[in-house]
Protein backbone atom coordinates (compact mmCIF):
# COMPACT_ATOMS: atom_id res chain seq x y z
CA UNK A 1 0.00 0.00 0.00
CA UNK A 2 1.39 3.58 -1.11
CA UNK A 3 0.01 5.28 1.90
CA UNK A 4 2.39 8.44 2.16
CA UNK A 5 0.64 9.76 -0.62
CA UNK A 6 -2.70 10.27 1.13
CA UNK A 7 -0.59 10.55 4.87
CA UNK A 8 1.13 14.32 4.08
CA UNK A 9 0.12 16.85 5.74
CA UNK A 10 1.04 19.90 3.65
CA UNK A 11 1.74 22.76 5.46
CA UNK A 12 1.20 25.72 3.30
CA UNK A 13 3.55 28.31 3.21
CA UNK A 14 1.61 31.40 5.41
CA UNK A 15 2.68 34.64 5.03
CA UNK A 16 4.20 33.96 8.77
CA UNK A 17 6.70 37.28 8.41
CA UNK A 18 3.89 39.86 7.26
CA UNK A 19 1.67 38.96 10.05
CA UNK A 20 4.90 39.70 12.63
CA UNK A 21 5.35 42.92 11.08
CA UNK A 22 1.83 43.45 11.63
CA UNK A 23 1.43 42.28 15.49
CA UNK A 24 4.46 44.80 15.65
CA UNK A 25 2.85 47.31 14.08
CA UNK A 26 0.17 47.30 16.20
CA UNK A 27 1.86 47.21 19.23
CA UNK A 28 3.72 50.59 18.15
CA UNK A 29 0.57 52.12 17.15
CA UNK A 30 -0.38 51.22 21.04
CA UNK A 31 2.65 52.64 22.62
CA UNK A 32 2.81 55.70 20.82
CA UNK A 33 -1.12 56.04 21.52
CA UNK A 34 -0.14 55.61 25.45
CA UNK A 35 2.82 57.99 25.31
CA UNK A 36 1.31 60.58 23.01
CA UNK A 37 -2.06 60.49 23.90
CA UNK A 38 -2.08 60.04 27.70
CA UNK A 39 -0.45 62.80 29.41
CA UNK A 40 1.43 61.32 32.52
CA UNK A 41 3.01 64.27 33.47
CA UNK A 42 1.75 66.44 36.46
CA UNK A 43 1.82 70.45 35.47
CA UNK A 44 1.35 72.56 37.80
CA UNK A 45 -0.74 75.38 37.00
CA UNK A 46 1.36 78.43 36.43
CA UNK A 47 -0.01 81.27 38.91
CA UNK A 48 -1.58 84.19 36.57
CA UNK A 49 0.14 86.96 36.59
CA UNK A 50 -1.76 90.22 35.74
CA UNK A 51 0.38 93.29 35.01
CA UNK A 52 -1.20 96.19 35.69
CA UNK A 53 -0.45 98.92 33.35
CA UNK A 54 -1.66 102.60 33.75
CA UNK A 55 -1.38 103.57 30.26
CA UNK A 56 -0.45 101.44 27.45
CA UNK A 57 2.94 102.04 25.74
CA UNK A 58 2.55 99.53 23.27
CA UNK A 59 0.62 100.01 20.65
CA UNK A 60 2.00 102.86 18.36
CA UNK A 61 0.88 106.19 19.32
CA UNK A 62 -0.95 107.78 16.27
CA UNK A 63 1.67 110.01 14.94
CA UNK A 64 0.96 112.95 15.00
CA UNK A 65 0.12 113.76 11.77
CA UNK A 66 1.58 117.46 10.84
CA UNK A 67 1.70 118.42 7.82
CA UNK A 68 4.61 120.06 6.22
CA UNK A 69 4.38 123.44 6.43
CA UNK A 70 3.56 124.75 3.36
CA UNK A 71 6.03 127.14 1.71
CA UNK A 72 4.90 130.71 1.96
CA UNK A 73 4.33 131.57 -1.58
CA UNK A 74 6.67 133.56 -3.15
CA UNK A 75 6.17 137.39 -2.21
CA UNK A 76 5.14 138.91 -5.79
CA UNK A 77 7.84 141.99 -5.91
CA UNK A 78 5.27 144.85 -6.80
CA UNK A 79 6.82 146.35 -10.37
CA UNK A 80 6.83 149.91 -10.25
CA UNK A 81 4.83 151.49 -12.62
CA UNK A 82 7.19 152.36 -15.77
CA UNK A 83 7.59 155.48 -15.62
CA UNK A 84 5.20 157.37 -18.24
CA UNK A 85 6.57 158.77 -20.93
CA UNK A 86 5.75 162.55 -21.20
CA UNK A 87 3.95 163.13 -23.86
CA UNK A 88 4.86 166.61 -24.54
CA UNK A 89 5.30 168.16 -27.90
CA UNK A 90 8.70 169.48 -28.51
CA UNK A 91 7.95 171.71 -31.47
CA UNK A 92 6.89 174.13 -29.28
CA UNK A 93 7.92 177.58 -28.16
CA UNK A 94 10.41 177.66 -25.48
CA UNK A 95 8.59 179.31 -22.99
CA UNK A 96 6.77 175.74 -23.53
CA UNK A 97 10.10 174.57 -23.20
CA UNK A 98 11.02 175.64 -20.33
CA UNK A 99 8.07 174.41 -18.60
CA UNK A 100 8.31 171.83 -19.85
CA UNK A 101 12.17 171.57 -18.45
CA UNK A 102 10.16 172.72 -15.23
CA UNK A 103 8.02 170.01 -15.55
CA UNK A 104 10.32 167.75 -16.59
CA UNK A 105 12.65 168.65 -13.27
CA UNK A 106 9.61 167.64 -11.38
CA UNK A 107 8.85 164.76 -13.03
CA UNK A 108 11.96 163.52 -12.76
CA UNK A 109 11.82 164.88 -8.90
CA UNK A 110 8.57 162.87 -8.74
CA UNK A 111 10.15 159.96 -10.47
CA UNK A 112 12.74 159.56 -7.91
CA UNK A 113 10.73 159.62 -5.28
CA UNK A 114 8.80 157.28 -6.58
CA UNK A 115 11.45 154.87 -7.65
CA UNK A 116 13.25 155.20 -3.70
CA UNK A 117 8.91 154.18 -2.65
CA UNK A 118 9.46 151.47 -4.76
CA UNK A 119 13.16 150.62 -3.83
CA UNK A 120 12.08 151.20 0.30
CA UNK A 121 8.89 148.82 -0.74
CA UNK A 122 11.56 146.08 -2.11
CA UNK A 123 13.65 146.04 0.66
CA UNK A 124 11.17 145.91 3.28
CA UNK A 125 9.68 143.00 1.01
CA UNK A 126 12.40 141.18 0.78
CA UNK A 127 12.92 141.54 4.60
CA UNK A 128 9.83 140.08 5.41
CA UNK A 129 10.56 137.15 3.29
CA UNK A 130 13.68 136.08 4.66
CA UNK A 131 11.87 136.63 8.03
CA UNK A 132 9.69 134.26 6.76
CA UNK A 133 11.94 131.71 5.76
CA UNK A 134 14.24 131.78 8.96
CA UNK A 135 10.35 131.66 10.55
CA UNK A 136 9.54 128.28 8.63
CA UNK A 137 12.91 127.05 8.81
CA UNK A 138 12.66 127.79 12.62
CA UNK A 139 9.32 125.97 12.24
CA UNK A 140 10.39 122.95 10.33
CA UNK A 141 13.03 122.19 12.68
CA UNK A 142 11.14 121.90 15.69
CA UNK A 143 8.66 119.76 14.12
CA UNK A 144 11.61 117.25 12.91
CA UNK A 145 12.52 117.47 16.98
CA UNK A 146 9.70 116.66 17.74
CA UNK A 147 8.81 113.40 15.91
CA UNK A 148 12.73 113.06 16.70
CA UNK A 149 11.77 112.91 20.53
CA UNK A 150 8.09 110.72 19.36
CA UNK A 151 10.36 108.08 18.00
CA UNK A 152 13.05 107.75 20.81
CA UNK A 153 9.89 107.66 23.19
CA UNK A 154 8.47 104.99 21.42
CA UNK A 155 11.55 102.70 21.05
CA UNK A 156 12.14 103.15 24.80
CA UNK A 157 8.28 102.34 25.45
CA UNK A 158 8.85 99.47 23.47
CA UNK A 159 12.42 98.34 25.18
CA UNK A 160 10.73 99.10 28.47
CA UNK A 161 7.75 96.43 27.58
CA UNK A 162 9.80 93.77 26.42
CA UNK A 163 12.09 94.17 29.40
CA UNK A 164 8.90 93.89 31.28
CA UNK A 165 7.23 90.82 29.29
CA UNK A 166 10.62 88.92 30.30
CA UNK A 167 10.54 89.85 33.80
CA UNK A 168 6.76 88.42 34.11
CA UNK A 169 7.33 85.44 32.29
CA UNK A 170 10.67 84.56 34.48
CA UNK A 171 8.10 85.98 37.66
CA UNK A 172 5.65 83.24 36.58
CA UNK A 173 8.52 80.81 36.15
CA UNK A 174 10.21 81.46 39.22
CA UNK A 175 6.73 81.25 40.80
CA UNK A 176 5.54 78.09 39.39
CA UNK A 177 8.39 76.65 41.00
CA UNK A 178 7.78 78.43 43.89
CA UNK A 179 4.58 77.05 44.34
CA UNK A 180 5.67 73.42 43.32
CA UNK A 181 8.16 73.27 45.94
CA UNK A 182 5.73 74.42 48.56
CA UNK A 183 3.42 72.07 47.76
CA UNK A 184 6.40 68.87 47.97
CA UNK A 185 7.38 71.00 51.26
CA UNK A 186 4.02 70.18 52.29
CA UNK A 187 3.55 66.77 51.93
CA UNK A 188 6.77 65.97 53.18
CA UNK A 189 5.95 67.62 56.24
CA UNK A 190 2.24 66.46 56.26
CA UNK A 191 3.52 63.06 55.43
CA UNK A 192 5.72 63.48 58.64
CA UNK A 193 2.82 64.70 61.05
CA UNK A 194 1.29 63.09 63.78
CA UNK A 195 -2.05 64.45 64.80
CA UNK A 196 -2.92 64.64 68.12
CA UNK A 197 -6.13 62.65 69.40
CA UNK A 198 -8.05 65.57 70.27
CA UNK A 199 -7.60 67.63 67.04
CA UNK A 200 -10.86 69.21 66.17
CA UNK A 201 -11.48 70.84 62.89
CA UNK A 202 -8.79 72.36 60.61
CA UNK A 203 -6.54 74.68 62.42
CA UNK A 204 -3.84 76.50 61.16
CA UNK A 205 -0.39 76.58 62.58
CA UNK A 206 2.30 79.47 61.08
CA UNK A 207 5.11 78.90 61.59
CA UNK A 208 9.25 80.25 60.61
CA UNK A 209 11.75 78.11 59.27
CA UNK A 210 15.30 79.09 59.27
CA UNK A 211 16.88 76.88 56.52
CA UNK A 212 20.33 76.29 55.67
CA UNK A 213 21.12 76.31 51.43
CA UNK A 214 21.18 72.96 51.42
CA UNK A 215 17.28 72.60 53.22
CA UNK A 216 18.57 71.61 56.72
CA UNK A 217 16.36 72.55 59.18
CA UNK A 218 17.78 74.94 61.63
CA UNK A 219 14.93 76.27 63.46
CA UNK A 220 11.40 76.20 63.46
CA UNK A 221 9.58 78.73 65.86
CA UNK A 222 5.16 78.95 65.48
CA UNK A 223 4.47 82.32 64.64
CA UNK A 224 0.57 81.66 64.87
CA UNK A 225 -0.32 78.82 66.75
CA UNK A 226 -3.48 77.29 66.02
CA UNK A 227 -4.93 76.99 69.88
CA UNK A 228 -3.52 73.75 70.38
CA UNK A 229 -0.09 73.24 71.70
CA UNK A 230 -0.30 69.67 71.15
CA UNK A 231 -1.21 70.05 67.39
CA UNK A 232 1.51 72.72 67.37
CA UNK A 233 4.58 70.97 69.01
CA UNK A 234 3.26 68.17 66.43
CA UNK A 235 3.90 70.57 63.23
CA UNK A 236 7.32 71.47 64.20
CA UNK A 237 8.16 68.12 64.82
CA UNK A 238 7.54 66.95 61.74
CA UNK A 239 8.53 69.96 60.04
CA UNK A 240 12.10 68.86 62.08
CA UNK A 241 11.69 65.22 61.05
CA UNK A 242 11.14 66.46 57.36
CA UNK A 243 14.60 67.84 57.25
CA UNK A 244 16.00 68.16 54.67
CA UNK A 245 13.28 69.97 52.96
CA UNK A 246 12.96 69.83 49.01
CA UNK A 247 14.46 73.25 47.53
CA UNK A 248 13.95 74.36 43.82
CA UNK A 249 17.51 74.83 42.43
CA UNK A 250 16.14 77.96 40.87
CA UNK A 251 18.19 80.74 42.40
CA UNK A 252 15.42 83.09 42.26
CA UNK A 253 12.91 80.63 43.75
CA UNK A 254 15.28 79.66 46.39
CA UNK A 255 15.46 83.00 47.74
CA UNK A 256 11.87 82.75 48.58
CA UNK A 257 12.95 79.51 51.16
CA UNK A 258 16.17 79.60 52.10
CA UNK A 259 16.76 81.94 54.71
CA UNK A 260 13.74 82.08 56.47
CA UNK A 261 10.68 80.06 54.99
CA UNK A 262 7.35 81.20 56.40
CA UNK A 263 5.16 78.20 56.82
CA UNK A 264 1.87 77.50 56.88
CA UNK A 265 0.32 74.09 58.00
CA UNK A 266 -3.24 72.85 57.99
CA UNK A 267 -3.77 69.04 58.87
CA UNK A 268 -6.28 68.42 56.10
CA UNK A 269 -5.94 69.85 52.60
CA UNK B 1 15.17 69.80 39.57
CA UNK B 2 15.94 66.93 42.27
CA UNK B 3 15.05 63.61 40.09
CA UNK B 4 13.96 61.92 42.99
CA UNK B 5 11.44 64.83 43.80
CA UNK B 6 10.46 65.35 40.32
CA UNK B 7 6.76 63.75 40.30
CA UNK B 8 7.74 62.25 36.55
CA UNK B 9 4.91 59.76 35.88
CA UNK B 10 6.09 59.01 32.04
CA UNK B 11 5.27 55.59 30.98
CA UNK B 12 8.84 54.47 30.86
CA UNK B 13 9.51 55.86 33.82
CA UNK B 14 6.73 53.95 35.30
CA UNK B 15 7.61 50.18 34.03
CA UNK B 16 11.71 51.10 34.94
CA UNK B 17 10.96 51.25 37.81
CA UNK B 18 8.47 48.60 39.00
CA UNK B 19 9.80 46.07 41.04
CA UNK B 20 11.08 43.29 39.28
CA UNK B 21 8.16 40.92 40.20
CA UNK B 22 5.92 43.06 38.23
CA UNK B 23 8.33 43.83 35.49
CA UNK B 24 8.70 40.25 35.07
CA UNK B 25 5.05 39.86 34.84
CA UNK B 26 4.82 43.01 32.10
CA UNK B 27 7.97 40.89 30.09
CA UNK B 28 5.22 38.02 30.08
CA UNK B 29 1.98 39.45 28.95
CA UNK B 30 4.00 41.73 26.45
CA UNK B 31 5.30 38.46 25.06
CA UNK B 32 1.57 36.57 24.94
CA UNK B 33 0.09 39.80 23.30
CA UNK B 34 2.90 39.85 20.70
CA UNK B 35 2.70 36.42 19.90
CA UNK B 36 -1.40 36.20 20.08
CA UNK B 37 -1.34 38.97 17.35
CA UNK B 38 1.04 37.63 15.26
CA UNK B 39 -1.20 34.36 15.77
CA UNK B 40 -4.66 36.52 15.08
CA UNK B 41 -2.53 37.85 11.41
CA UNK B 42 -1.63 34.17 10.94
CA UNK B 43 -5.10 33.04 10.95
CA UNK B 44 -6.57 35.68 9.68
CA UNK B 45 -4.56 35.38 6.54
CA UNK B 46 -4.60 31.36 6.39
CA UNK B 47 -8.94 31.83 6.99
CA UNK B 48 -9.35 34.32 4.31
CA UNK B 49 -7.46 32.33 1.74
CA UNK B 50 -9.47 28.79 3.09
CA UNK B 51 -12.95 30.69 2.05
CA UNK B 52 -11.46 31.92 -1.26
CA UNK B 53 -10.69 28.47 -2.44
CA UNK B 54 -13.19 26.94 -1.07
CA UNK B 55 -15.88 29.09 -2.97
CA UNK B 56 -13.84 28.72 -6.08
CA UNK B 57 -13.10 24.82 -5.70
CA UNK B 58 -17.15 24.62 -4.97
CA UNK B 59 -18.26 26.64 -8.33
CA UNK B 60 -15.67 24.80 -10.36
CA UNK B 61 -17.24 21.34 -8.44
CA UNK B 62 -21.01 22.29 -9.38
CA UNK B 63 -20.04 23.75 -12.20
CA UNK B 64 -20.46 20.45 -14.16
CA UNK B 65 -17.07 19.73 -15.14
CA UNK B 66 -15.57 16.37 -15.49
CA UNK B 67 -14.56 14.69 -12.31
CA UNK B 68 -11.76 12.77 -13.86
CA UNK B 69 -10.04 16.26 -14.96
CA UNK B 70 -10.45 17.57 -12.01
CA UNK B 71 -9.13 15.16 -9.97
CA UNK B 72 -5.79 15.43 -12.12
CA UNK B 73 -5.85 19.09 -12.27
CA UNK B 74 -6.11 18.93 -7.76
CA UNK B 75 -3.69 16.44 -7.72
CA UNK B 76 -1.32 18.20 -9.82
CA UNK B 77 -1.46 21.46 -7.55
CA UNK B 78 -1.07 19.94 -4.45
CA UNK B 79 0.60 22.14 -2.43
CA UNK B 80 -1.68 24.56 -3.35
CA UNK B 81 -4.60 23.10 -2.82
CA UNK B 82 -7.15 24.19 -0.65
CA UNK B 83 -8.81 21.92 2.41
CA UNK B 84 -12.31 21.01 0.76
CA UNK B 85 -9.94 19.97 -2.88
CA UNK B 86 -7.84 17.70 -0.81
CA UNK B 87 -10.68 15.95 0.59
CA UNK B 88 -11.90 15.70 -3.05
CA UNK B 89 -8.96 14.40 -4.21
CA UNK B 90 -8.32 11.86 -1.31
CA UNK B 91 -11.93 10.54 -1.77
CA UNK B 92 -11.47 10.12 -5.43
CA UNK B 93 -8.36 8.23 -5.00
CA UNK B 94 -9.81 6.04 -2.37
CA UNK B 95 -12.64 5.61 -4.73
CA UNK B 96 -10.74 4.96 -7.85
CA UNK B 97 -8.29 2.43 -6.03
CA UNK B 98 -11.09 0.45 -4.91
CA UNK B 99 -13.42 0.36 -7.74
CA UNK B 100 -10.34 -1.16 -10.00
CA UNK B 101 -10.46 -4.23 -7.27
CA UNK B 102 -12.91 -6.63 -8.80
CA UNK B 103 -15.27 -8.65 -6.58
CA UNK B 104 -15.99 -5.21 -4.40
CA UNK B 105 -19.52 -4.44 -3.02
CA UNK B 106 -20.77 -0.88 -3.64
CA UNK B 107 -20.99 -0.53 0.19
CA UNK B 108 -17.36 -1.37 0.53
CA UNK B 109 -16.08 0.75 -2.01
CA UNK B 110 -18.68 4.32 -0.58
CA UNK B 111 -17.57 3.33 2.95
CA UNK B 112 -13.95 3.25 1.80
CA UNK B 113 -13.68 6.50 -0.03
CA UNK B 114 -15.60 8.00 3.06
CA UNK B 115 -13.42 7.14 5.81
CA UNK B 116 -10.41 8.19 3.20
CA UNK B 117 -12.34 11.62 2.96
CA UNK B 118 -13.27 11.76 7.11
CA UNK B 119 -9.30 11.48 7.38
CA UNK B 120 -8.33 14.44 5.50
CA UNK B 121 -11.25 16.00 6.56
CA UNK B 122 -9.98 16.05 10.15
CA UNK B 123 -6.46 16.56 9.28
CA UNK B 124 -7.27 19.74 7.61
CA UNK B 125 -9.63 20.93 10.11
CA UNK B 126 -6.42 20.00 12.50
CA UNK B 127 -4.83 22.43 10.34
CA UNK B 128 -7.00 25.32 10.67
CA UNK B 129 -7.65 25.01 14.15
CA UNK B 130 -4.17 25.54 15.16
CA UNK B 131 -3.08 28.05 17.58
CA UNK B 132 -6.53 28.77 18.06
CA UNK B 133 -5.28 27.27 21.80
CA UNK B 134 -3.06 29.90 22.11
CA UNK B 135 -5.36 32.73 21.45
CA UNK B 136 -8.08 31.52 24.17
CA UNK B 137 -5.38 30.82 26.86
CA UNK B 138 -4.27 34.28 26.17
CA UNK B 139 -7.94 35.70 26.53
CA UNK B 140 -8.69 33.84 29.81
CA UNK B 141 -5.13 33.76 31.59
CA UNK B 142 -4.10 37.27 30.86
CA UNK B 143 -6.24 39.41 32.82
CA UNK B 144 -5.28 36.81 35.81
CA UNK B 145 -1.37 37.86 35.22
CA UNK B 146 -2.35 41.37 35.12
CA UNK B 147 -4.07 41.53 38.12
CA UNK B 148 -1.52 39.80 39.64
CA UNK B 149 0.91 42.31 38.45
CA UNK B 150 -1.40 44.88 40.11
CA UNK B 151 -1.74 43.39 43.22
CA UNK B 152 1.95 43.11 43.79
CA UNK B 153 2.94 46.62 43.10
CA UNK B 154 -0.29 47.69 45.09
CA UNK B 155 1.04 45.65 48.09
CA UNK B 156 4.79 46.98 47.17
CA UNK B 157 3.27 50.66 47.08
CA UNK B 158 1.45 50.12 50.51
CA UNK B 159 4.14 48.58 52.62
CA UNK B 160 6.32 51.55 51.72
CA UNK B 161 3.43 53.34 53.43
CA UNK B 162 4.04 51.59 57.04
CA UNK B 163 7.32 53.93 57.18
CA UNK B 164 5.26 57.33 57.16
CA UNK B 165 3.13 58.61 60.11
CA UNK B 166 0.50 59.95 57.99
CA UNK B 167 -0.05 58.67 54.56
CA UNK B 168 -0.65 61.24 51.68
CA UNK B 169 -1.57 60.17 48.43
CA UNK B 170 0.99 61.23 46.72
CA UNK B 171 3.31 58.28 48.69
CA UNK B 172 1.02 56.07 46.84
CA UNK B 173 -0.09 57.49 43.52
CA UNK B 174 2.84 56.55 41.54
CA UNK B 175 3.25 52.90 43.04
CA UNK B 176 -0.68 52.21 42.20
CA UNK B 177 0.37 53.58 38.42
CA UNK B 178 3.01 51.37 37.79
CA UNK B 179 0.96 48.74 39.10
CA UNK B 180 -1.96 49.35 37.17
CA UNK B 181 0.03 48.99 33.84
CA UNK B 182 -0.02 45.55 34.43
CA UNK B 183 -4.07 45.07 34.68
CA UNK B 184 -4.01 47.23 31.50
CA UNK B 185 -1.21 45.24 29.45
CA UNK B 186 -2.88 42.21 30.45
CA UNK B 187 -6.17 43.62 29.26
CA UNK B 188 -4.96 44.38 25.94
CA UNK B 189 -3.72 41.21 25.31
CA UNK B 190 -6.46 39.65 26.38
CA UNK B 191 -9.12 41.64 24.06
CA UNK B 192 -8.37 40.73 20.64
CA UNK B 193 -7.34 37.37 21.69
CA UNK B 194 -10.86 36.84 22.78
CA UNK B 195 -12.64 38.42 19.89
CA UNK B 196 -10.34 36.83 17.76
CA UNK B 197 -10.51 33.44 19.18
CA UNK B 198 -14.60 33.58 18.72
CA UNK B 199 -14.59 35.04 15.39
CA UNK B 200 -11.99 32.36 14.11
CA UNK B 201 -14.37 29.79 15.60
CA UNK B 202 -17.43 30.64 14.06
CA UNK B 203 -15.71 30.58 10.53
CA UNK B 204 -13.49 27.49 10.86
CA UNK B 205 -17.45 25.84 12.29
CA UNK B 206 -19.11 27.48 9.20
CA UNK B 207 -16.02 25.59 6.50
CA UNK B 208 -16.42 22.39 8.68
CA UNK B 209 -20.08 22.40 7.89
CA UNK B 210 -19.69 23.11 4.39
CA UNK B 211 -16.53 20.26 3.81
CA UNK B 212 -18.68 17.98 5.17
CA UNK B 213 -21.69 18.92 3.37
CA UNK B 214 -19.62 18.09 0.62
CA UNK B 215 -18.38 14.49 1.73
CA UNK B 216 -22.01 13.54 2.22
CA UNK B 217 -22.65 15.02 -1.26
CA UNK B 218 -19.60 13.63 -3.21
CA UNK B 219 -20.05 10.23 -1.70
CA UNK B 220 -23.79 10.20 -3.24
CA UNK B 221 -22.21 11.16 -6.68
CA UNK B 222 -20.00 8.60 -6.54
CA UNK B 223 -22.31 6.36 -5.82
CA UNK B 224 -24.45 6.78 -8.49
CA UNK B 225 -21.46 6.65 -10.58
CA UNK B 226 -20.50 2.64 -9.48
CA UNK B 227 -22.90 0.56 -11.09
CA UNK B 228 -22.10 2.19 -14.60
CA UNK B 229 -18.21 1.44 -14.38
CA UNK B 230 -18.73 -2.24 -12.78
Amino acid sequence: MNVPADARFVSRSDPKLLAGVLALGVHLAFVLLLVFGVSWQTQHPAPVMVDVWQDLPEPQPARPQLAPPKPAPPPKAEEPPPPKAPDIALEKKKAEAEHLKKLKAIEAAEEKARAEAAKAAREKLQAEQKKRDLLRQMEEDDLRRVADEEAAREANAMKQAAARAAASARQTEVSRAMGQYRDLISAKVRGNTRLPDNLKGNPEVRCLVKLLPTGEVQSVRVTRSSGNTAYDDAVVRAIEKSSPLPLPSDRDARAAFVPELSFVHRPKE
Amino acid sequence: MNPELSQDLSLLHLILNASFPVQVVMLLLLGASLMSWWFIFIKLFALKRALRVTDAFEREFWGGGDLNALYQRVAAERDGAGEMERIFEAGFREFMKLRQQAGVSVHVIIDGTRRAMRATYQRELDGLESHLSFLATVGSVSPYVGLFGTVWGIMIAFMGLSSVAQATLAQVAPGIAEALIATAMGLFAAIPAVVAYNRYTHDIDRLANRMESFMEEFSNILQRQVPKAV
